[in-house]
């Protein structure tokens, strides 16, 4: 690991201004960032840490969802009583306890690696995350973080501030993942459902290089077949095949996972 | 805290005493080589090759010579200037400390960078630019054996161990050894037979993971040199450094604390050399410490090819067996060619078979070198034998149990070299898992989409001879015990184990003896702490060592007059008048062996024999081809238990990691033999949920009656039968045969469209 500066601003504008520049990054849980430091795959000259923003926290909304702050950690949603029954379950499988321990929301948005659990899930529920910059704030929804892989579409001086989370109401949502090698691999497919009468959102990530949204099989899962829904997530994504399986065995993963993650959203207890 | 004179008449043997070292570790103070830091140490990083084949046109390394804060960069031709012949190895003298004029992987290392600050050495490392002229290269073990590619120009043996002595390697091929067996005339009775079955299976490359990756401290003066290093083979690496340098051995101390974990990846000599070369190049200390990404990068197991050819009578009676095994060495020999022999004559199982033939051959290819993996070998071949023992089982509509029962080979009966096994309870081991498998019970085969399948298989290891093992006991004024060997602790609970051994003959509670770790200055010689040999060779060395100072106590009572039971505190004040003197027992062991001859025969193979069962159930989701094992059942023959409690984390222990090699684990290598997944994210190894929920792991009542107190080793057993009990069990589920590991759930499910067709 090459050597960085370390700085721990207590606002959001002196953090926005310790970000202006080359080789300088944000840093909350540290979980990602720092193996890609051992790797030598990332040599940042200044890091940015979060932690004293003040940016943890797990409030509800006006509307009755939640706002979640981007430096809550992954364990204090996973305990939280305000949080969704499908949140907490899919944390509870998201890597392990030592990790969830500290790494945090926002830093589990931005990351951008395809194989997390939390942006499909969000996605898929509908949830928007609020953007701090220099110009001032906005607001994007989840799946329009990503461009690619390892990708997203924050401005270097940018910050994710908190998550806003739609009420569930009556909807009905589900997340399975597939590892293909050890059980606490990294998924080979990620796959999130949400129901909402004969609407659906379903949203796919591993084995695509971003959370992609399948148009074709929610409009076909509207009449109601299943199969044929499947069938079609399976043929509307561009799969590669690497370490966790040729792309023909992936899309059989897409078949059978999304099959079962429709299945598992329409008994879903809330 | 009791007296350390006071004697207890419990048995230490056969009680399960927590590990000696159990405190030192949980609070973070067992000593580990990655902890030691040095007044004026250097760290070296090292740079490797980027071909898999290739001649050294040119390394530059001014750039990182020139980076700020670096000490020394090194290449192989200024390791020359010291050593005229730097390459080491134990069976052949092949690996140069860093590469010269060739480099035949990728990752080998070719320089290395010094500086006091690990991250400036780092950071120089990427500074270096070295060209190659690349030649051919060749991957594959069977191509290996025709290949135009030839990974050695000319061949070195290196002549250090008494059964490697006639390694002479093939000149002008990549065959280091080749190893052949003749018993009967299996070509003739193959032809005559009724039913003749052949099969291929196939192996894949997996690497050993110790938690602690290999590390190495040297210090040095123009004279001396103390070595610091996590091996498990402290004699040999002083044997090796002393030859390469030409220097005696008593100018060279080799010490080692606690190894994080070993399985074979820290044996004969890895940093060893290069750190001691880098000390007297430069006059300082010089660590190197590898990641766990380097690695892979340094040694592996062996991917093999084994075909397997089986005459039978209809009623399942085995008549003959060729079997013919290719190892895939890597780029260098390290100790592939004792396991190509003392693995090979193993090759046939566990069977009573009149006729065999049996050819093995060690190769050379440019992959990372493969060594010693926890079982030698054995892994490989039983996930072959026990496969086609499977196969042949349903073929002739026979129970596979059933159908091994009536060719196992029993007590009294000569192995395929003609060794007649004493004290190997096949028989009973069979038995045993049949029971705790509930083998005759009814079988849930499940329905729908989760289909659920059960199998078995039974393998067995000779313990690799011959090998010497030399031990001291010191029995102070006090009548405290320090027992001196080089038996290294990886893990495996050996110096709770010696302690035991020597406690048993001295009547004293194995938690009051002191075991001190191997230091090349203090404890005598040992062969290396492998193959499952320490226990009985070591174990052998300690209880001899102790009867001479039991005896020796005895004789002095006896001189000064004292009761037959006076305290040993009494005795050496009675002696020498105050609390002084002490006495010293040695023991040294090597038990007989007869090599084999030009047939591969010979009546006196090895000292005792392992034998490892496991059976398995499992369940597959046919939609995905995905597997989970529910259930698995090791038994093994390991004599009489010395510690239970460490007998069965030892067979559990050594059954989980071999559940990695079968479901989990791969090197990937892309065409131009660079590893694609060198990182723990991408070769995943078990973790805690890969566990089956059920494990059961048990020793049989036996005695290996040329051990210490009936004792044996136990910490290869284990993983001897679960691959094929996992494909056996897979087949009786679906009906899918894998042949090649790891069982992907790809493959699986590419086998259940295979049937759907």
């Amino acid at each position: 690991m090459s050597p960085f500066e370390l700085a721990e601003p207590r606002t959001l504008s002196q953090a926005l201004d310790l970000l202006d520049g080359e080789g300088a990054r944000p840093l909350s849980g540290g979980t990602a960032l720092m193996l890609m430091m051992k790797a030598g795959v990332f040599r940042p000259r200044r890091l940015v840490s979060l932690a004293k923003l003040k940016l943890e926290g797990i409030e509800p909304a006006a509307d009755g969802g939640l706002r979640i702050g981007a430096m809550t950690t992954l364990r204090a949603l996973e305990r939280s009583d305000q949080a969704f029954p499908v949140l907490k379950r899919t944390l509870r499988t998201l890597a392990n306890v030592r990790v969830r321990n500290v790494a945090t929301v926002g830093g589990a948005l931005a990351h951008a690696d395809p194989h997390m659990d939390l942006p499909p899930l969000l996605s898929a529920l509908g949830a928007r995350v609020a953007i701090a910059g220099p110009g001032g704030g906005r607001s994007v929804p989840v799946e329009a973080l990503y461009a690619g892989y390892l990708e997203n579409t924050l401005k270097g001086n940018e910050l994710i501030t908190h998550l806003d989370l739609p009420p569930l109401g009556k909807r009905r949502a589900a997340y399975l993942k597939c590892t293909t090698r050890s059980a606490d691999d990294w998924p080979s497919l990620g796959v999130a459902v949400m129901l909402d009468g004969d609407e659906a959102r379903l949203f796919i990530s591993a084995a695509t290089d971003r959370p992609t949204r399948l148009a074709a099989a929610e409009s076909i899962l509207k009449t109601g077949d299943v199969k044929r829904a499947a069938e079609a997530a399976a043929e509307e994504v561009h799969i590669e095949g690497d370490l966790h399986g040729s792309a023909a065995y992936k899309k059989q993963l897409i078949r059978v996972y999304l099959a079962r993650a429709v299945h598992e959203a329409r008994n879903a207890v809330h | 805290m009791k007296r350390a004179t006071q004697s207890t008449e419990t048995p230490q043997v056969g009680r399960s005493v927590p590990r000696l070292e159990s405190w030192l570790k949980v609070t973070g103070r067992a000593e580990y080589v990655h902890n030691l830091r040095l007044p004026g140490m250097l760290y070296g990083k090292i740079f490797r090759s980027t071909v898999a084949h290739g001649r050294i046109r040119r390394i530059d390394v001014s750039a990182a010579q020139a980076a700020g804060g670096v000490y020394r960069v090194v290449t192989g031709e200024d390791i020359r200037q010291l050593i005229p012949e730097p390459y080491f190895g134990p069976a052949f003298h092949d690996q140069p400390i860093l590469a010269l004029d060739k480099v035949r992987y990728v990752g080998e290392p070719v320089a290395v960078v010094l500086a006091s600050d690990p991250h400036v050495a780092e950071e120089a490392a990427h500074l270096i630019v070295a060209q190659y002229d690349e030649l051919p290269a060749v991957y594959d073990e069977v191509e290996a054996m025709t290949s135009e590619a030839i990974v050695h120009d000319t061949l070195k043996p290196a002549g250090t161990f008494p059964d490697l002595k006639h390694v002479k390697g093939k000149s002008g091929t990549n065959v280091a050894l080749d190893f052949h067996l003749r018993r009967g005339d299996a070509p003739a009775a193959l032809k005559k037979a009724e039913r003749v079955f052949e099969h291929r299976f196939h192996t894949q490359q997996v690497m050993h993971t110790p938690l602690e990756p290999l590390v190495s401290v040297a210090e040095s003066t123009e004279s001396s040199l103390t070595i610091h290093t996590a091996s498990q083979s402290p004699s040999f690496v002083r044997i090796e450094v002393a030859r390469l340098l030409g220097w005696p051995e008593n100018r060279i101390r080799v010490r080692v604390p606690f190894l994080g974990g070993g399985f074979g990846a820290k044996l004969y000599i890895k940093l060893e050399a290069l750190v001691s070369a880098l000390s007297l190049l430069t006059g300082r200390p010089v660590k190197v410490s590898l990641t766990m990404e380097e690695q892979f990068f340094t040694i592996t197991k062996h991917p093999t090819t084994f075909r397997i050819k089986t005459g039978v009578t209809r009623d399942g009676r085995i008549t003959a067996r060729e079997c013919e095994v290719w190892w895939n060495g890597g780029a260098y020999a390290d100790i592939g060619p004792r396991v190509t022999q003392k693995s090979g004559f193993t090759a046939p199982g566990p069977y009573d078979i009149e006729h065999v033939l049996i050819d093995s051959y060690s190769l050379y290819t440019n992959r990372p070198p493969a060594g010693a993996l926890r079982g030698f070998g054995i892994p490989q071949l039983v996930w072959a034998y026990e496969s086609h023992m499977d196969i042949m089982a349903r073929e002739l509509g026979l129970d596979p149990i059933a159908f091994r029962r009536k060719n196992l080979l029993r007590d009294g009966r000569p192995q395929a070299t003609g060794t007649v096994l004493r004290d190997v309870a096949l028989d009973k081991v069979l038995d045993r898992l049949a029971v705790l498998m509930d083998w005759e019970k009814p079988f849930d085969r499940g329905n729908g989409t989760l289909r659920r399948g059960r199998g078995i298989a039974i393998g067995f290891k000779a313990c690799v001879s011959p090998t010497t093992s030399l031990a001291a006991v010191n029995v102070s004024a006090d009548g405290s015990c320090t027992v001196y060997c080089s038996t290294a602790d990886m893990g495996q609970g050996s110096d709770t184990a010696m302690a035991q051994i020597a406690g048993e003959v001295l009547h004293m509670a194995a938690e009051s003896i002191r075991v001190v770790h191997s230091d090349t200055d203090v404890t005598p010689y040992d062969m290396a702490t492998l193959g499952s040999r320490s226990l009985f060779h070591m174990g052998n060395a300690v209880k001899l060592a102790a009867e001479e100072a039991r005896d020796k106590l005895d004789v002095l009572r006896k001189e000064l007059g004292l009761a037959a039971d006076a305290e040993i505190g009494d005795i050496f004040k009675k002696k020498y008048g105050m609390q002084a003197g002490n006495v010293v027992g040695t023991g040294s062991y090597i038990p007989t062996y007869k090599s084999p001859d030009a047939n591969g025969l010979t009546d006196n193979a090895t000292p005792f024999w392992m034998v490892g069962a496991t059976g398995v159930e499992l369940e597959v989701d046919t939609e995905t081809g995905r597997v989970r094992v529910t259930r698995m059942v090791n038994v093994g023959d390991v004599g009489t238990p010395i510690n239970p409690k460490i007998v069965e984390t030892q067979l559990s222990g050594a059954s989980i990691m071999q559940l990695g090699f079968t479901l989990l684990e791969k090197m990937e290598f892309d065409g131009n033999g660079q590893l694609r997944n060198a990182s723990l994210a991408e070769y995943r190894i078990p973790g805690f949920l890969d566990v089956p929920a059920s494990l059961t792991s048990e020793a049989v009542v036996a005695e290996q009656r040329s051990g210490p107190f009936g004792g044996k080793g136990v910490g290869e057993t284990g993983t001897f039968g679960v691959s094929p009990a996992i494909a056996n069990a897979l087949h009786d589920a679906v009906g899918v045969r894998i042949t090649s590991l790891p069982i992907s759930a790809e493959a699986v499910f590419e086998g259940l469209q295979g049937l759907r067709a």
